[in-house]
């Protein structure tokens, strides 16, 4: 198999295999789900191995795959290339996404089990696949573009999944046009680039080489719009506000695409732009900024959420401006590999979500769900673990990822953002661990409802144990590791420097931190009624009611300029005008059909008056003549 | 001396139109077609006078002769409306035209 | 300077006697009207020499077409309510005379503008019978025979139209 053939098979198997469910649901009435769940694990396995082979190579043969497909567009300056490429980025993103994406196929087999929609799901499930590879291996940022919208459109395909209730496609159309919001300024970026360096090739190396002859002003221009769809994309201020809805759709959406995939797309946009950063420094600050605040925003948020995807929700915000705030300060390669542990983690914990969701008969709200350790002992362990993740105990994966973020930013002399991010890691802490004392160290108990199927317990299984490893990729040199993530992606990051003695400082004193907030946490909930006493009408329960403020402020004057518009301008004037026209064209005709009464001494009235005007015409005009 | 007829000639035919087309009574109407012709005639007879030739002259003859067919047939159209309709007012034979609602 | 007295008297004469044809409202009192003017209008013919065609217009029209008008209108028996209710009749008179008079002025105007009297010298028996039979058995022979047959049909046709239908 040559390599391009390679990249088609794993960019088209999920394309394919989502395409023949589409066929089969569309044509028959009753398949057996077997043939689904089937044709679904085929195509992201297939995509899988591929993906494993691919990275593999790249890792230790440097080697980069390539794959043009077809030129889609060839007009004098503008030619667009259907082409893929797998270089060493590329290669990282999707040594994740298509393993994790195959593990979660796996658990929404599980999951949607016996469900009505079962075929509808996984068409969705797999063109989503396809749609995010297309976006992270493409070679040029037009068919990035068009698996960014792609990505966005299933996104909101499956949020609104159980479209019978009608909130569920209120929280879809909201992700999808906050999404939009954001792809227009990717779109304006882009057209920005085509404008100036557009006649040298539009694929990244092109851009690249050419980035330098744009001047400032359009350069940050075009880097602060391409950061906007990354606001729409990765949930950052001000754009986040579809995540939380976003929880609405079936729970393996949830972990798939808002903890894994789709939300991590602005994070690889911003880093396969980095050379445009590196240059751009002012935008790279605000974006750190942004990923700062919206960390802090939203693990504050958390704090007193009580519905369990939605905690989890607000913690992939939280996480996705940690992400940002390294990208910010040009630690690329930093902010990707906790990226990398982040889809383990995250996967892991919403499938947990998930799966106490199946086995309480969809409950969702903690202060229901107290004391299921005894119902699910399995789920518990999971849970446990992955909360350890997320909070950076060391010596599991997130410690060593968030960990290295916070050095880079300690290193950056940005001491407020790495304060700022300080708190955000202790907040997190907190939220989380109310979660896991709440749900599993309580007074009362709960039975079980349902027994957790082992397509659901398997992948946590797997997930598991690569948040507790996935770690020992990226080991830093402090820990006698070699840093090989960082040396095989090969970014163009900043040289951040921090002295061995000052990181060790740094990382004990974190390490205290969070143990003393784990400690009050357990004060606080384990085995107390704490959480039942807690407001829900507070600001924070009501996330600082930022959706109200939009809701006045962008959407009730856009809503009654577009009234204005079909209701005065379109209905009045135009059509009113037209009818009334034409109506009044009908009484005109009636008005001259009463000439025609039969009545002959009125038909040679006319004709003299013709006769009259034709002579009186006539006169004038030879009047000199004569 | 025939500009003078022909002057004649234009009133008496306008005055002809006029008679046409303001009064209802069928019967002026049609003296009134007759007057036309008459003033015809008169302008053929002027000019066939200003050119010495007599050919104008039987033009008019003729015309004169189709007055009369013109006339016979009127009176018959008379009788006949008179008859069906009791009336000699040219409103009321409206049948060309489309009932208006 | 006697043709021109003439011509004035016999022109006011016509005119005046049209007028008042148009504007009677008794259909007897525009007939006898009409036969002044068709006198007068002979008048004039015979005032340029046109001595047969005036003979024929009194023999034909005013013996011939006017008595047909004179006695289908004593014939028909119209009585008041017979005749139409011409109430606004004057107004229209004016009001069409208003229409026609560009029409009228216009003619006028080219009429006299315009420089049409040729003026040739007629020959001795100009108009006199002899003349024009010469003229309508020669060369008019063949719209004389159209005369004829129009005639003709005209008969059959008004004896059809007044048939009582059956």
């Amino acid at each position: 198999m040559t390599n391009s053939s390679l990249l088609n098979i794993l960019l088209l198997s999920p394309l394919v295999s989502g395409t023949l469910i589409f066929l089969i649901n569309f044509f028959t009435k009753k398949t057996k789900q077997y043939i689904y769940t089937f044709l679904a694990l085929t195509g992201s396995g297939i995509s899988a191995i591929i993906a494993l082979y691919i990275s593999y190579n790249s890792y230790f043969n440097h080697k980069v795959f390539e794959s043009n497909l077809f030129t889609w567009i060839d007009i004098a300056d503008f030619t667009i290339e259907v082409g893929l490429k797998a270089d060493a980025l590329s290669s990282f993103m999707i040594l994740f996404v298509a393993p994790v994406s195959f593990l979660i196929h796996i658990y929404a087999t599980g999951y949607m089990d016996k469900d009505k929609s079962y075929g509808r799901f996984f068409i969705y499930f797999n063109y989503f696949i396809f749609f995010m590879f297309l976006l992270v291996l493409a070679d040029n940022p037009v068919m990035m573009y068009v698996g960014w919208e792609g990505v966005g459109l299933i996104s909101y395909v499956l949020v609104a999944f159980y479209f019978k209730d009608i909130e569920n496609t209120y929280a879809g159309n909201k992700a999808f046009i906050v999404n939009r919001i954001g792809d227009f300024g990717f779109l304006g970026a882009l057209m920005l680039i085509f404008i100036n360096i557009g006649s040298g090739g539009l694929s990244f190396e092109a851009i690249f080489l050419n980035l330098n002859s744009i001047d400032s002003a359009t350069l940050t221009l075009i880097a602060f719009l391409l950061f906007v769809g990354a606001m729409g994309k990765s949930a950052q201020i001000p754009l986040y506000i579809w995540l939380p809805d976003a929880m609405a759709g079936p729970t393996p959406v949830s972990a798939l695409i808002h903890a894994a995939t789709m939300v991590t797309g602005g994070i690889y946009m911003v880093s396969r732009f980095a050379p445009l950063y590196n240059i751009a420094v002012d935008i790279s600050l605000f974006i750190s900024y942004i990923g700062a605040f919206s960390a802090l925003l939203a693990a504050v948020i958390a704090t007193r959420q009580y519905d369990i995807k939605k905690i989890l929700a607000y913690s992939t915000m939280s996480q996705l401006g940690f992400m940002f705030m390294a990208l910010g300060v040009g630690a690329y390669s930093t902010a990707l590999f906790h990226m990398f542990t982040h889809a383990f983690f995250k996967g892991l914990l919403f499938m947990g979500a998930g799966a106490i969701i199946v086995a309480f008969h969809h409950k969702q709200d903690i202060r229901k769900l107290r004391g299921i350790r005894k119902a699910v002992p399995s789920i518990f362990i999971m849970m446990l673990i992955g909360t350890l993740t997320i909070t950076a105990i060391p010596p599991l994966s997130a410690f060593i990822s968030k960990d290295a973020i916070m050095s880079s930013l300690f290193a950056s002399g940005h001491y407020d953002i790495f304060a700022i991010a300080l708190i955000s890691s202790l907040l997190t802490v907190f939220y989380m661990f109310r979660m896991l004392f709440v749900l599993f160290y309580s007074n009362k108990s709960k039975k079980a409802e349902h027994p957790s199927a082992k397509s659901m317990i398997y992948p946590m299984a797997v997930l598991t144990v690569l948040s507790v490893f996935a770690g020992f990729l990226n080991l830093p040199e402090i820990f006698g590791g070699e840093a090989n993530i960082t040396t095989w992606l090969a970014l163009p990051n900043k040289t951040l420097f921090v002295s061995h003695t000052n990181e060790i400082i740094l990382m004990s004193i974190n390490t205290l931190l969070i143990l003393a907030v784990i400690v009050y946490t357990y004060k606080r909930y384990a085995y107390t009624d704490t959480i039942m006493k807690e407001s829900e009408t507070s600001i924070v329960a009501n996330k600082f009611y930022v959706d109200e403020i939009y809701n006045k402020i962008v959407v009730k004057p856009l809503y009654s300029l577009s009234f204005f518009f079909s209701n005065t301008i379109s209905k009045r004037l135009i059509d009113d005008l037209i009818l009334g026209s034409a109506f009044n064209f009908k009484k005109l005709g009636r008005v001259f059909a009463a000439l025609q009464n039969g009545n002959v001494r009125f038909y040679s009235l006319y004709m003299l008056l013709g006769v009259v005007v034709g002579f009186v015409y006539l006169f004038f005009l030879l009047k000199d003549v004569l | 001396m025939v500009e003078k007829y022909m002057i004649l000639s234009i009133i008496l035919f306008s005055i002809g139109i006029v008679g046409l087309i303001s009064r209802r009574n069928i019967i002026v109407i049609y003296m009134s077609v007759e007057l036309l012709l008459n003033a015809v005639n008169l302008s053929l007879i002027a000019i066939s006078a200003d050119l010495g030739d007599s050919a104008a002259q039987v033009i008019s003859l003729i015309v004169i002769a189709i007055a009369a067919s013109e006339a016979a047939l009127f009176m018959s159209l008379f009788v006949v409306l008179f008859r069906s309709k009791g009336s000699l007012d040219a409103n009321v034979f409206d049948m060309l035209g489309d009932k208006n609602d | 300077m006697q043709n021109d007295i003439i011509f004035t008297i016999l022109a006011l004469l016509t005119i005046v006697s049209s007028i008042v044809m148009i504007s009677a409202h008794r259909p007897i009192d525009s007939a006898l009207s009409f036969i002044v003017t068709l006198v007068s209008i002979a008048a004039l013919f015979g005032l340029v020499n046109a001595t047969f065609l005036f003979a024929v217009q009194i023999i034909i029209y005013a013996g011939a077409i006017l008595t047909l008008i004179l006695f289908i209108i004593m014939f028909l028996n119209i009585k008041e309510e017979n005749l139409p209710d011409e109430k606004y009749k004057n107004w229209w008179l004016l009001g069409t005379s208003v229409i026609v008079l560009p029409f009228a002025i216009i003619l006028i105007k080219l009429v006299t503008m315009s420089d049409i009297s040729v003026n040739n010298i007629p020959s001795e028996n100009f108009g006199s019978i002899h003349d024009v039979g010469l003229k309508l058995f020669s060369q008019w022979v063949l719209p004389f025979e159209l005369v004829s047959i129009h005639l003709l049909v005209a008969l059959i046709g008004s004896v059809t139209l007044s048939k009582r239908g059956n």
